[in-house]
Formats: C-alpha cells, structure tokens, sequence
C-alpha cells in the first residue's frame, strides 16, 4: 500500500490538520481517526508523517498543545488551534479552492 | 513546547491505536503487526520533527562529522594510512611553500615587493648578459621619476671594524640616500639617510644591522649618536635597522656611498659596478618599467660610440625577489612542481583505499539508503569522512611540515638557506589549509560520486561480482595507473638531476683545489693608501707564508675561482682593427702574484708566468689564456704581442689553460688576462696556499701570518678550495637530493596502491581463483595471471609516465647541464625501477593468491 500522506501537494496535511482543530481541540491519534473518517476512507496517510507536521505547525505558531487525558484516560498531548492558526487555514483553504478550480478547468478544456 | 516527549508521545499514540483494534476483536499480537506499518518509520519521522527544530544543516554536519570520527576510530589501521599519506603529502607541500613564499613571493622586511625591481645591464655580444649598472645609469634612473618613486644603488664595502678585541671584518654596504625608501624599510632606532649625505664628504654616517647590533653592541640603545672606528675612519651610528630587513644579503652596516659628482660623468657609462634597485611608482605596470628601460637603452645608444650598438649594450630590469633568489628560484621551483606530485599521488592513493573501504561498507550504505537517506544525505556523509581525514592528515602535514622547514633550513647549503627562517606564517598557513581542502575534494569527491550512485538493492542481495563493484575496481586501476605515470615523470627528473650533477662533479674546472687553503682581506685605504705600500703587505705576508711548515706554494690573487667575485673589461690589441660589428676585445681581469699559478696547478702553454722580476719599474707584462688566445691570436703565438689598458701597454708573455671562474656548469665563454699585483696592486686580494697536508690545518697559521703582518688587519672567508667548489654545487646537490627522496616517496606510494588494488582484487576473486584451483589451475599459473595484472597496471602507467617524463624533460634540460630532453638511459632505468617496485607490490597479493584452498574458498559463499 502506498503511504497516501506522500502523495499529498506540500501544505494540505497542515491545512487538513488546521480544519479539524477547528472544531475542537484533539490528541494525535485522534486526529488521525477524524481525518480518515471525515475523508471517507479516501485518504490513507502514514499516522507518523503526523508528527513532523504537528512540529512545523508548533513552531509557526499555528496550534499550542498541551498534556492532557484521552478519551481512555491516558495521558496524551492535545493541540489546540491559536488565531494566528486560523488565519493560516483561511488563506490556506482561498488559495486551495483556486487551485483546485484551475486544475478542474484544465482537465475540462483537455477533455472537450 | 518542543519535541523533548515526542518519542512518549508517538508511544501513546501506538498504545491507542492497538487498543481500539483489539477492542475490534484483534488479539494483541494482530493489533501490533497491523498499527505498527500503519504508523511508518518511527525513526524516521522522530528525526524529521528533531530537524523542524534545529539549526538544520550545522546540526547535520555536526551529526555527520561525529559519525566520520567514530568511522575513523572503528578502522584505525585505515585511518593510520591515510593521515600518514596525507601527512607527508601536505607536509611536504607546506614546506616548500613556506621556502617559495620567503623567498618569491614575500621576502621579510620589504613593502609590496613585486613593486620592487632590479636594473641590470647586459653586452649580449661580449656574452655579459647580467651585470650592475653604472654611475651615468643610475643618475637616468633616479631622474625617471614617472616610473621610479624611488631608485638607489648599493656596493659591497669591507670595513675593519677595530674597536674590539681583535680586528674584526664586517660587510658593509655604500648605498645612496633613497636604499630604505626603495623597500620601504624603516629603521628600528635613529634615521636613515638623508638626501644631503649623498654628497662625497658627508658620508662619515653609518646605520647597523639588527644582527651586528646585538653582536657588536648587545642591543645597546644609546648607540644611537655614537662614534666607531672603521677602517681607521671616524663614522657616526645614526640609526639600527629592524631584523627584517637585510638587504644587500648579510649586510652588517650601510653607509652612504658619497660617489664623486664628476664620475657621473657621461664617459663612466660603461664602468657598470653597481647594484641597482628601484620602487615602480603606484600605477606604472612592470611591463612600462620594462618599456621604459628599452627608452633608456636608445638614448645611450644613440649618444654613444657605434661600438656600444654593436656589443649589444642595454638595460633590462628583473623582480628584485628574483635577483635576490638567484640561482635558488629553478631547484626550489622544480621541487614545487615534485611535492605537488606526491600530493597527487598522495590523494590517489587515498581515493583508492576509500573506494576499496566503501565496497566493503556497500551494505552500511544501501542499509542506510533503504531506510530513508537520500543520495545528497549519503554523499553529505562521505564528504565530511573525507574532510574529517583531510583535517587530521593537514594537522599532522602542518606539524611535519614545521619540523621539516626546519630540518630542510639545517641542511641546505648555506648560500641557500641565508636569512630564511621555519617559522609558519599567514600565508604559509593560509595555503596549507587550501592543500587540505583541495586535497579532500580530490580524494572525497570521486569514491562518494561513485558510492551515492551505487544501487542499495544490488548491495543488499549481496551479489558478489555487482557492476557498481566492478566500476569501482575499474576506477581504482585508473587511479593506480595515473599514480605509477606520475611517479615515474618524477623519478625520470630525479633521475635526470643526477644524472648531469654526477657529469658536473666530474667537470674539470681547469685547476686543482685539492690542498688548497684560501683567505681573503681588505687593505684599509687609510693605512694603504698606494700600490706600492700595498705592494709591501703582500711581499711580507707571502714570506712569512712560503716559511711556514706545510706550505708547498703561496701566493695571492684576485679574483679568485669560485669566490662570488668576477671583474671583466675591454682593451685593445696593439695593431688589431676590430671587424665591423665587433665590439672589439674584452676579457676577465684577474690580478695575481708569481706562484699563483703553479699553486692552483694551472697548465702553462705558453711562455712563462710572473717572475718576483716583474715590478713596477720594469715593463708592464701579461699573461692570458688560451680562450683569449684563440679568440684573438688564432693559430699563432701570442707571445710577443701588446695589449693596451688606457695608457698602459703590457707585453704578453705567457699563456695559461682556461678556468672556469664562478660555475661548473656553464663557463661564461669569456677568456681571462692575468696581471701581477707587484705591477697592478690593489686592497682586495685572497691569498691561495697549497698544503702539504690537510688544508683546514694551515687555518690558523695563515691566521697567525697576517697578524704578524698588521695586527690591524682582518681576514675573512678562510675556506678550502675544495670546499668552494663543492659550495657552488651545494645547492644543485641539495635539490638533488630532496628530489630524489621525493621521488622514492611517490614511487613507494605508486607501489602501495598497486598493492591495495592487487590485494583487494585477489581477495574478492576468492571464489573465481577457487574454482580454477579445483580445476587444476597450477599455483604458479595463478601467480602468473595475478602479477601480470600488476604489471599490466603498472605498464600503462608507466607508458604514460614516459610520455610526460618526455614533457617534463624539455623543461628540464634548459636548466640541467649536459643532459639531453629524451635521455634514454634515465628513462629506461627508472621504468625498471617502477616496474620492479610493480612486480613486488603484486607479488604479494599473488601468493596469497595461489595458497587459496579451493574447499574453503566455496564452501564460503
């Protein structure tokens, strides 16, 4: 199976990532459960490639985080998205839906 | 908030996952086997976060660097090798470098040298391509000031310095005012010279030498403002130099040369006896300095008799730090060019056994390379090993290199290591450290090219006879190849330097100076003011000579052979018309005793030779030798005939054998004339003693005749003949022999990476040679098969080599006396050199070879 996470443009797993913070603060894992499920299974990333990518948004300033209990009461770290975090998603997602309208309208005036 | 729990954090992270599957009904087993692909490369992922923290690539190389160190620690033999390769290869570098750099490129105590020139003159016909300049000459060169900020000239002065115990000779220097300020030199206490005391009567100033200061007055500060006695004249100490500087070479004193104004005269043109120095003025090209001495050149020309054309007189100007190298700068820069050769051989060597080294870590690299590093990471590693080991063999270099400056400065001949010191300076330190990352690029950057490209799957299923490893071992034969062709262009100039040192021991330089014992002195004007008090000196020095015990013969003479002095000027033959085009004649002056030349056993031809009868009121006589003779009196006797000097008509009345004055190598060409000092006196003169015995035993008699004599008098250069001679060779002789151990070192080196490459390929062929054992291959075959692999490495090496010996030699023999461009002999016997080394380095391996058990050599794979 190919790690799906590799496929990903630069930048949509942080976006990704950003969203579902949005809606409440998570831990890791669960993180990576939202996203597979909210995807519909579609999207396969690696759990790991996870972390590298929470770092990068730690160190932007994007999210805090902090220990915490898990729904099973173990001890896990939750992030939580700042403002600064939110801004970054809304920028991300503008220029995400250009893109994605320009790549749909390249694949219709090939196809016609 | 940092990544110091992530590691706890992703163990967490692992622990839920296998929870929820086995709340799906997994056993805990089947949860782990599914979470843990599920999650990827743990390591992985826990470095990529460290590096979103870090200082990415300090950190990286830092990282690298440690993992170089303990690579290096873990195969200390490699490690020992390849710094000692290193070690020696930059070492050698470094040195001579630190003797280039002090003697070409930045000489002590002088400012910008490379804007510092030397002016010399030169008589293309009358073969006297490099002499001083004269008095006229130098008045034209201090008035070009649009070329020249400043120009001076010096003469060498002896001065007997006579405050001290006993009569003490220092070398002194006449200079005009500007000498400092040509160099840029300043003084270390007082002033230099003014301006003013250029005038003739002014001169009674004198400025000392750090060296002569701390010799005569113990570094005394008040010697500043102080009369001393020399050469029975008053002279005022005005200022002490700094100890850089020390021009002209070993320089006790300066004192203001105070030329009479009326010898600046248009018809002392041609009397060159000056040194001449000049700073190019901020902006003037050496090339408009070189211009400008051609403009200077036409205008004496077209002023001057029609003979000055034809002679082919004319100004040149040189670097000075060329002048002042002299005879140096050729072997020193030969021996640059060698030691940069054992560099390459050097690296080569060391590519080689890091390639080798590599094919044996294949698997480290392709295990590494699976598990994520990239090709720029894997080569990023391999680099810093090579700059970690370029490092440690430059440190040890830079250490060898202190130690052999030193060593080299002890050993060279004194002529050449004058005024040079071991110490590592800016520059010396500067290029060594250039040398250690060129060479680490040199022998890093080829095998990391090579292993970063090699296939990690290749290397991990193991095949033994993969393409990577026969590229590799493609590449270490080219490397070997290239190290026996430059080993052997250097033994081939090793061999050559020999060859024409062995053919110039044997030159006969037209005298015997076995037994002789030599000593020179300079009559103080003061006590000697005339030819005939002169004349009185040398007959009760000769006297007291010829009665002591163990003298065969005395007499004096000057110039002497092989003592730096050399004189020449024009005459006239009494009824001979120069040819048009023909400068007419010119000859060596030398002044003699009667004795001189029976006690240098120089041939009589013709006539006689000085008689105690020949003195001033008899008739001026002459005695030439037979290169003068036949130049001029072709197919007759000389004797007889009259040459004139000004007003002075001498009769010719004897001819001696030619000798060559000053070089074994190359004679000037010139003929000589001889007069007798009982006729033609002077101050300076050497006296010449054949012994009956050893001549350094006479020393002290010779010593004692002269105190006898005039206790006021110094001598100096007390010094065998032999030892004379030999000193004109030292230097010859010295690169010699550097470049002879040079060239053992980098033909030991060829040697032993033909070794590695033998060796590692008899290792790796286990298998093949196995197989043919079993098959009945005789040992002896399997000998045969490996040394003629040797050998066919070393053959194409050495065909190289031939061809850039070939090469070399053309610039070789412009320096190298009596020794051919293509000298078939050298080239022949160093090949068999190279190819014996070739035949023992694989000899070896072959032996290991043939005693492969066949068993043991399959059952192992």
């Amino acid at each position: 199976m190919e790690p799906a996470a590799r496929d990903l443009f630069p930048g949509a797993l942080e976006m990704m990532l950003l969203q579902a913070l949005r809606r409440e603060p998570m831990h890791g894992y669960a993180l990576v459960q939202h996203i597979r499920q909210s995807s519909g299974d579609l999207l396969e990333i690696e759990e790991g490639s996870l972390y590298p990518a929470l770092q990068r948004m730690l160190k932007a300033k994007w999210v805090t985080a902090e220990w915490g209990l898990s729904a099973r009461n173990r001890r896990v770290r939750i992030y939580r998205i700042t403002p600064l975090g939110r801004k970054q998603l809304e920028r991300k997602v503008s220029a995400f839906e250009r893109m994605l309208e320009g790549i749909a309208r390249a694949m219709k005036a090939r196809t016609s | 908030m940092n990544f110091s729990d992530l590691n706890d954090e992703m163990h967490k992270h692992l622990q839920e996952k296998i929870a929820d599957l086995m709340e799906r009904g997994l056993s805990e087993s089947e949860a782990r086997a599914q979470a843990l692909p599920e999650f990827g490369n743990r390591t992985l992922y826990l470095e990529d976060s460290r590096n979103v923290w870090r200082w990415g690539w300090i950190d990286r190389l830092n990282q690298d660097f440690r993992h170089a160190l303990r690579g290096m620690r873990r195969s200390p033999g490699f490690t020992a090798i390849v710094i000692a390769t290193l070690a020696l290869g930059i070492g050698a570098n470094t040195a001579i470098f630190s003797l280039v750099n002090q003697l070409l490129l930045h000489p002590a105590g002088i400012d910008l040298p490379e804007r510092v020139v030397a002016v010399r003159t030169r008589y293309t016909k009358l073969k006297l391509l490099d002499i001083g300049v004269s008095a006229p000459t130098f008045a034209d060169l201090r008035n070009s000031r649009q070329v020249f900020d400043h120009a001076a000239i010096t003469r060498a002065v002896d001065l007997n310095y006579t405050d001290s115990d006993t009569p003490q000779r220092l070398i002194g220097a006449a200079v005009t005012s500007e000498w400092f300020d040509v160099f840029g030199a300043r003084p270390l206490l007082g002033r230099v010279f003014r301006a003013e005391e250029d005038e003739p009567n002014a001169n009674h100033v004198a400025i000392l030498s750090y060296a002569a200061w701390e010799r005569l007055f113990s570094g005394d500060r008040s010697v500043i403002g102080r009369t001393i006695r020399l050469s029975q004249s008053s002279y005022q100490v005005i200022g002490v130099m700094k100890p850089s500087f020390r021009f002209p070479q070993n320089a006790d004193l300066w004192t203001p040369l105070g030329w009479p104004t009326d010898q600046f005269a248009e018809m002392f043109r041609f009397n060159e006896r000056f040194f001449a120095v000049a700073r190019l003025k901020p902006g003037v090209s050496p090339r408009q300095a070189s211009a400008w001495m051609d403009v200077l050149t036409s205008r004496v020309r077209q002023s001057n008799l029609p003979w000055v054309t034809e002679a082919k007189w004319g100004l040149f100007d040189i670097a000075f730090t060329d002048s002042f190298a002299g005879a140096t700068k050729t072997p020193l820069l030969v021996l640059a060019a060698a030691v940069g050769f054992v560099l390459l051989i050097a690296c080569s060597n060391i590519a080689g056994l890091m390639l080798a080294r590599a094919s044996a870590r294949s698997r480290e690299f392709a295990v590494r390379s699976a598990l994520g590093a990239g090709r720029g990471r894997l080569l990023r590693i391999l680099l810093t090993e090579s700059a970690a080991l370029a490092a440690a063999g430059g440190t040890a270099g830079l250490a060898l290199a202190y130690g052999a400056t030193r060593l080299l400065l002890q050993l060279a001949p004194e002529s050449a290591s004058a005024g040079l010191s071991p110490a590592l300076d800016a520059y010396v330190l500067l290029f060594c450290g250039a040398t250690v990352i060129f060479s680490g690029l040199l022998f890093g950057i080829v095998p990391a090219w090579r292993i970063s490209r090699s296939d990690p799957n290749e290397a991990l299923t193991g095949g033994r006879s993969s393409t990577a490893e026969r590229k590799r071992q493609r590449l270490r034969s080219a490397l070997v190849i290239a190290e026996t062709a430059f080993a052997l262009v250097l033994l081939v100039a090793a061999g050559l330097f020999l060859r024409s040192f062995v053919q110039l021991e044997a030159a006969n330089p037209g005298f015997n100076p076995g037994g002789v014992m030599t000593a020179s002195f300079t009559l103080p004007t003061a006590a000697y003011p005339d030819g005939q008090k002169q004349a009185e000196f040398y007959r009760t020095l000769l006297e007291r000579l010829r009665s002591t015990p163990g003298v065969a013969s005395a007499a004096l003479g000057y110039p002497i052979p092989f003592s730096g002095i050399d004189e020449s000027g024009a005459f006239d033959i009494e009824g001979y018309v120069p040819p048009p085009g023909d400068p007419g004649p010119h000859g060596d002056d030398r002044f003699v005793t009667p004795g001189y030349f029976e006690a240098l056993s120089i041939p009589l031809l013709r006539g006689r030779s000085f008689t105690d009868q020949d003195r001033v009121t008899t008739q001026p006589v002459a005695v030439i030798d037979d290169v003068l003779a036949q130049r001029y009196w072709p197919g007759k006797d000389p004797i007889g005939q009259h040459i004139k000097l000004g007003p002075v008509t001498c009769t010719i009345v004897g001819e001696v054998g030619h000798v060559l004055h000053s070089d074994l190598a190359a004679d000037s060409g010139r003929g000589a004339y001889y007069f007798t000092l009982f006729q033609r006196a002077g101050r300076m003169a050497s006296v010449v003693v054949k012994t009956k015995g050893e001549p350094a035993a006479i020393a002290p008699a010779v010593r004692e005749a002269v105190r006898a004599t005039d206790p006021h008098q110094a001598i100096y250069s007390i010094r065998p003949m032999e030892e004379m001679v030999a000193a004109s060779l030292a230097p010859r002789q010295f690169g010699m022999r550097l470049l002879g151990f040079f060239g053992a070192t980098a033909l030991f080196l060829a040697a032993l990476g033909l070794y590695g490459v033998i060796s590692y390929s008899v290792a790796h062929r286990t298998r093949e040679i196995g197989i043919r054992v079993a098959l009945g291959a005789s040992s002896s075959s399997v000998i045969r098969e490996v040394v003629g692999q040797g050998l066919k490495l070393a053959g194409i090496g050495a065909g190289l080599g031939i061809c850039g010996a070939a090469l070399s030699g053309r610039v070789l023999a412009h320096q190298l006396p009596g020794v051919a461009a293509f000298d078939p002999l050298t080239l022949s016997a160093m090949a068999a050199a190279l190819l014996t080394a070739a035949f023992v380095a694989s000899y070896l391996p072959a032996l290991r070879a043939a005693r492969v058990d066949p068993v043991t050599a399959l059952r192992n794979e």
